[in-house]
């Protein structure tokens, strides 16, 4: 009988031994070495490992943006998932909200014509200040002012400030100045308060890092002007 | 190798059946259907009824999962045509710069299914990527039943009935993929992974009801 292979070797009385082999072969593709990690997919993998409680908490944390405790929800685990998507529906609701804020005033609602520059500016806008700015900021703090928290850690910071302006957005369609401006300044409030107490242990240590101030009021001031002269400029006349 | 040969290999037994394939002396079953040689009009009879099956599962959305096996043949035609048609009958209607609008809607459409599915594949669901973008473009299918019905009847519905419509048409399209799209996810991870589908055929709706 021809024996046509053999997976087992022979003892010294050259019987087959039949045990399983001691030394396995673990057939594992090696994952190769990228020239540029941040191009894969694979490095915001671990973006990406949160659950909707931890999203939940995390928005919690910036809506009562008095307390510093970002950085414990955080837990060393900062993802993308909310500076993205957070940003996307800020987006949506300055396009159709600004639309409809528009529609409401129009008196010749057969005519309407709709105002689709306002998806290309609220997706420059709301993506500028999402992702570039934070991600210039966070640079500078990390290489520049030497500080422990890295890139991405900002950038999930900004993001998640972002989330407070989806409810005054959405009170925003309200025609009314007074209003608008109202919800506006307490948006601005909120978003700016967060960001300055999460990273109060950081600004404190010496009056260089305090200037890191000065750019995140700045930017967000110059954010909620632009959206109430670009997409809810339009209020009912006063008449004298 | 003949039938139900036994052949020895290390301390055991290979035993298998072998078929001999004559290649010379086939008949017309055992050739496989050469799709190159039937005629034009079968392979688009085909491909229709497939777009025309996908398209029943979108119109009745059905939550059992094993039901919606067949969708698991992925194809880009339907949702091209799909998107096509969406995008004619938003740039037909508005005022405006129709060609922005077409293109805004193809970007739309075709980037941010893109975009959902790398999105679900991020959070950990083994999803494949056509499946999916396959999935989220024939559901679209009630978006543009309510642009299509809205172009015809623009005289006669006010804001109202319009929202309503486009809502109902939302509310039907994101059911849909539902049931496609969270079977592939964690418990926990299923709400933030169908967010983004939800949104997104929020802003595809939205673009009917100013039509």
């Amino acid at each position: 009988m021809q024996n046509y292979g053999s997976n087992n070797d022979l003892d010294e009385k050259g019987q087959v031994m039949t045990d399983q082999p001691k030394i396995k072969v673990k057939f594992e593709p090696k994952p190769k070495p990228s020239a540029c990690p941040i191009c894969t997919i694979e490095y915001y993998q671990k973006f990406f490992d949160i659950e909707q409680r931890d999203v939940y908490m995390r928005v919690r944390c910036s809506l009562l943006s008095w307390k510093p405790e970002f950085q414990q929800c955080v837990a060393k685990n900062p993802d993308l998932w909310g500076p993205l998507w957070i940003s996307t529906t800020i987006i949506f609701i300055l396009f159709a909200g600004g639309n409809l804020s528009r529609f409401l005033l129009e008196e010749d609602k057969k005519h309407f014509q709709y105002e689709y520059n306002y998806m290309y500016v609220a997706v420059f806008l709301v993506y500028a200040m999402a992702f570039v700015i934070p991600i210039i900021l966070g640079f500078i703090m990390k290489y520049i002012l030497k500080s422990e928290l890295g890139v991405f850690d900002v950038v999930c910071m900004y993001g998640y400030s972002l989330s407070v302006y989806i409810f005054v957005l959405i009170l925003c369609i309200i025609p009314y100045n007074e209003a608008q401006w109202f919800f506006l300044m307490s948006g601005l409030a909120n978003s700016t308060i967060f960001l300055l107490v999460n990273l109060w242990d950081f600004m404190k240590k010496s009056k260089p890092t305090l200037m890191i101030a000065i750019p995140i009021i700045v930017f967000n001031v110059a954010l909620i002007l632009c959206f109430k002269f670009y997409f809810f400029r339009l209020i009912y006349a006063v008449d004298d | 190798m003949t039938d139900n040969q036994q052949v020895p290999f290390g301390s055991g037994m290979f035993q298998g059946q072998a078929k001999f394939v004559d290649y010379a002396h086939m008949n017309q079953q055992d050739v496989q259907m050469n799709t190159l040689d039937e005629p034009v009009l079968d392979t688009l009879l085909r491909d229709i009824n497939m777009i025309l099956y996908k398209l029943s599962y979108v119109i009745i959305p059905r939550m059992k999962e094993t039901q919606g096996r067949k969708l698991r043949n992925w194809d880009l035609w339907g949702p091209l045509l799909l998107s096509l048609l969406l995008a004619m009958t938003l740039g037909i209607n508005s005022n405006q710069s129709s060609d922005s609008i077409f293109g805004t809607i193809f970007i739309i459409m075709w980037g941010g299914s893109a975009v959902i599915t790398v999105n679900a594949k991020l959070l950990g669901g083994q999803v494949s990527f056509f499946q999916s973008v396959c999935v989220l473009g024939y559901c679209v299918f009630p978006i543009n039943i309510a642009a299509v019905l809205i172009t015809f009847l623009q005289s006669y519905l006010g804001f109202f009935l319009r929202l309503i419509i486009v809502g109902a048409a939302f509310l039907w399209s994101t059911f849909s993929s539902l049931s496609f799209m969270s079977s592939m996810m964690n418990e926990e991870k299923k709400v933030i992974s169908v967010y983004p589908i939800f949104l997104f055929y929020m802003f595809l709706s939205w673009f009917c009801i100013f039509i």
